[in-house]
């Protein structure tokens, strides 16, 4: 008899304590009675990231908009490290209500997530879809629309690869910049520097993503993918990364983590990085010398493409009152002043054609000349590779076959497994 | 009275005990049923699978080459976070006689640090191409090899920051080993004019027992969790998983790749492995020191 009142008394106890820790999970917020509707904004910037405008735009938004009050919360570790967030949110019910979404995770965030289409928060909140159509291009569209072609969210952040040249090195060894045009001239000014200084003539940026090494096989006028299948091992695929394979083989090109190669460049010790345009703050504010940055180059008898990098804006809000908020933070947010504000906070391009076309993002670019290559090149994006299924897989599938064929294996071999990996999981 | 005694020490234990299964107990069954299933963290349906998860930990050349580096990364560790500090703690007590309090501390300062800056810095300090130390290299007419590139490489110095890190913590935990040893027991091997070195081998390291395995311990399993903060930082795996480690691997596969299924089967595997190793270890080691 004793135990089996221990066991009830141990059960009860259990219960208690479990009940508290619980309680305090689940803390729930509700509109209060004065009608100001509560919304959070998810984003990745951190204050050395354009934090600081994110918070400002915040705050001039709550200030003009009495009936609305958005809560923004930082993300550590970009667009992946949000995904993640995001992920526990939705399996404790409490999601945000607007989120940066990353191109990368266009599909999967689609095919997961509960969220509203742009268009239908248009049609539903402003009777018609005026406001996406005036303020952005089919083509900028194009970046945020999954495999279904359903607008997933709108553009907010974009970037563009560039090459950045250090121009002390280049003219210090005689290397004409109109060279630098395509691939192959980029190669051979990198061979003359090397040979002449023993320095690195080219970094191409290595992160966890194949971001820069896709612009080089879309500008030697190969595929990515075809109707949703990995296309890239073709013969000019493979052409591609057989001139990147010999610069790094021969030492002309540095193959190294992002950090150190950016690191490199900025301290002069690699003539050319080809990387993202968000870079140009931190290169200009770190690099002793001339630095300067061109268009992406292409290769000889093709043109340049490019797949857009950065960021939409996803409203993830469930509730109809709160998607209405959503929604008009995020026109507050497109707004040309919102948009040229965050610009220059971030070093992203704004999204807007009007924003573009403004005066204030005009000096801006006239100010920071690094800027008008990145913006020459956005007629020439295409959007972020997002295979339908298993992206996340995909992607990896090609950091795998990068990093294999820069270690010296077969091009076409790696890029033919890998591309049949991923042709496998569609 | 003795109905009390009998609920007591349970209820005291309960709160622990109530931790323990929801933050321990409960996630690692749930890994384990969650090891059978292809799921990508929050899709509807889960899709039985089978074995198929813990076949591909075994058959995957990826997960093959990643348990390979991970038996690299503790020989590397053990004999960088153990045997040197055991070696220099041992040096400091019974060669040294002054400035004992002085190394504890210059040795010490490093696990103050958090281990993101600590990657940071040395990544920085040991940047192939245009770090302070190739730059030297450079000027002594070496070249620092572009450990980035190598697997092997990329591992010994990411063993070597974590070694920055806890070698300051497992250094005072050896030395304080040390100094619990009943002092007239040394002293009367010197007036036995007993050997530096049998006085250790026989008497001091067999008495140290405890300590020392705690710190082995210690070593490989805290060892592999600090290594994963500047593999992130680092290398990110990379080159082509080269300086990954099961732990790191794991994550990868859960967190970045949602493939949830594999990573529990890695997470299991992992958890076996090191519930021999424990069970192997309190065996052979601790078992037979009850007798010495």
């Amino acid at each position: 008899m004793k135990t089996k009142y221990f066991k009830q008394f141990l059960a009860l106890v259990g219960l208690a304590l479990m009940a508290v820790i619980f309680a305090g999970c689940s803390s729930t917020s509700k509109t209060s009675a004065n009608a100001v509707t509560h919304i959070t904004y998810w984003h990745v910037n951190a204050q050395t990231q354009g934090g600081a405008t994110v918070d400002e735009l915040v705050k001039e938004f709550n200030k003009t908009h009495k009936n609305i009050k958005v809560t923004a919360k930082y993300n550590p570790n970009m667009y992946k490290g949000l995904m993640q967030n995001l992920q526990s949110a939705q399996a404790s019910g409490k999601v945000p209500d607007v989120t940066q979404v990353g191109w990368a995770y266009d599909n999967y965030f689609s095919s997961n997530f509960k969220y509203m289409t742009s268009t239908d928060a248009a049609k539903k909140f402003d009777g018609n879809d005026k406001f996406i159509t005036d303020h952005f291009t089919t083509k900028t569209l194009s970046f945020a629309k999954d495999a279904n072609k359903k607008l997933v969210g709108l553009p907010y952040s974009l970037s563009t690869p560039v090459l950045f040249v250090n121009k002390d090195l280049l003219k210090q060894y005689n290397i004409d910049v109109k060279s630098l045009d395509t691939w192959e001239g980029v190669q051979k000014a990198a061979k003359s520097i090397n040979e002449q200084s023993g320095k690195y003539g080219l970094y191409i940026q290595e992160p966890g993503d194949t971001w820069a090494q896709q612009a080089i096989m879309l500008s030697n006028g190969a595929d990515i993918q075809k109707n949703g299948k990995a296309a890239f091992a073709s013969e000019n695929g493979e052409g591609a990364y057989k001139l990147y394979q010999e610069m790094v083989t021969d030492k002309t090109a540095l193959h190294t983590p992002w950090a150190q190669g950016m690191d490199s460049f900025v301290k002069g010790d690699v003539a050319m990085a080809f990387t993202t345009i968000a870079q140009a703050s931190h290169i200009k504010k770190g690099a002793s010398f001339n630095a300067s940055a061109i268009i992406a180059p292409h290769f000889e008898g093709h043109k340049t493409t490019v797949p857009v990098g950065g960021s939409m804006l996803a409203i993830t809000a469930q509730d109809a009152t709160q998607q209405k908020a959503a929604w008009e933070f995020e026109k507050f947010m497109f707004k040309t002043s919102s948009s040229v504000t965050w610009s220059k906070g971030t070093g992203y391009l704004p999204p807007t054609k009007d924003a573009l076309e403004s005066k204030e993002f005009k000096d801006h670019v006239s100010e920071n000349p690094m800027l008008v290559p990145a913006v020459n090149t956005l007629d020439k994006a295409i959007p972020w590779t997002s295979f339908p299924k298993n992206g996340l897989q995909a992607e990896q599938a090609m950091i795998d076959a990068r990093d294999k064929i820069l270690s010296g294996s077969d091009i076409s071999s790696t890029l033919k497994s890998a591309q049949e990996k991923i042709n496998a999981q569609q | 009275m003795h109905n009390n005694k009998k609920i007591l020490p349970f209820i005291y234990l309960l709160p622990t005990g109530i931790l323990l299964t929801i933050f321990m107990v409960i996630p690692i069954i749930y890994t384990f049923y969650l090891s059978f299933f292809d799921w990508n963290l929050i899709a509807p349906t889960k899709d039985f699978v089978g074995m198929r998860n813990y076949i591909e930990v075994f058959t995957d050349p990826v997960n093959q080459k990643v348990l390979m580096n991970t038996f690299f990364y503790i020989i590397l560790l053990l004999v960088l976070n153990f045997i040197v500090p055991y070696v220099i703690s041992l040096i400091v007590k019974f060669f040294i006689k002054r400035m004992q309090g002085a190394y504890k501390i210059i040795f010490f300062i490093p696990s103050l640090f958090s281990l993101v800056v600590g990657a940071m810095i040395f990544s920085w300090l040991l940047n192939p191409v245009s770090g302070p130390v190739a730059f030297l290299f450079r000027e002594s007419g070496f070249v620092l090899p572009n450990w980035t590139n190598s697997g092997g490489l990329a591992i010994v110095v990411i063993c070597l920051i974590t070694n920055w890190k806890v070698f300051g913590y497992n250094f005072i935990l050896l030395l304080t080993g040390l100094g619990s040893i009943p002092k007239n027991i040394v002293d009367a091997t010197t007036i036995d004019r007993i050997p530096k070195w049998r006085m250790i081998w026989n008497i001091v390291l067999p008495m140290n027992k405890s300590i020392a395995i705690y710190v082995l311990i210690l070593t490989i399993v805290q060892g592999l969790q600090y290594v994963f903060t500047p593999i992130n930082v680092i290398t990110t795996g990379g080159p082509y998983y080269g300086s990954s480690n099961v732990l790191y691997h794991t994550y990868l596969n859960a967190f970045v790749l949602y493939k949830t299924g594999n990573a529990s089967a890695l997470a299991i595997t992992t958890f076996l492995i090191f519930l021999v190793l424990l069970y192997l270890e309190i065996r052979f080691v601790e078992g037979r020191s009850r007798y010495e």
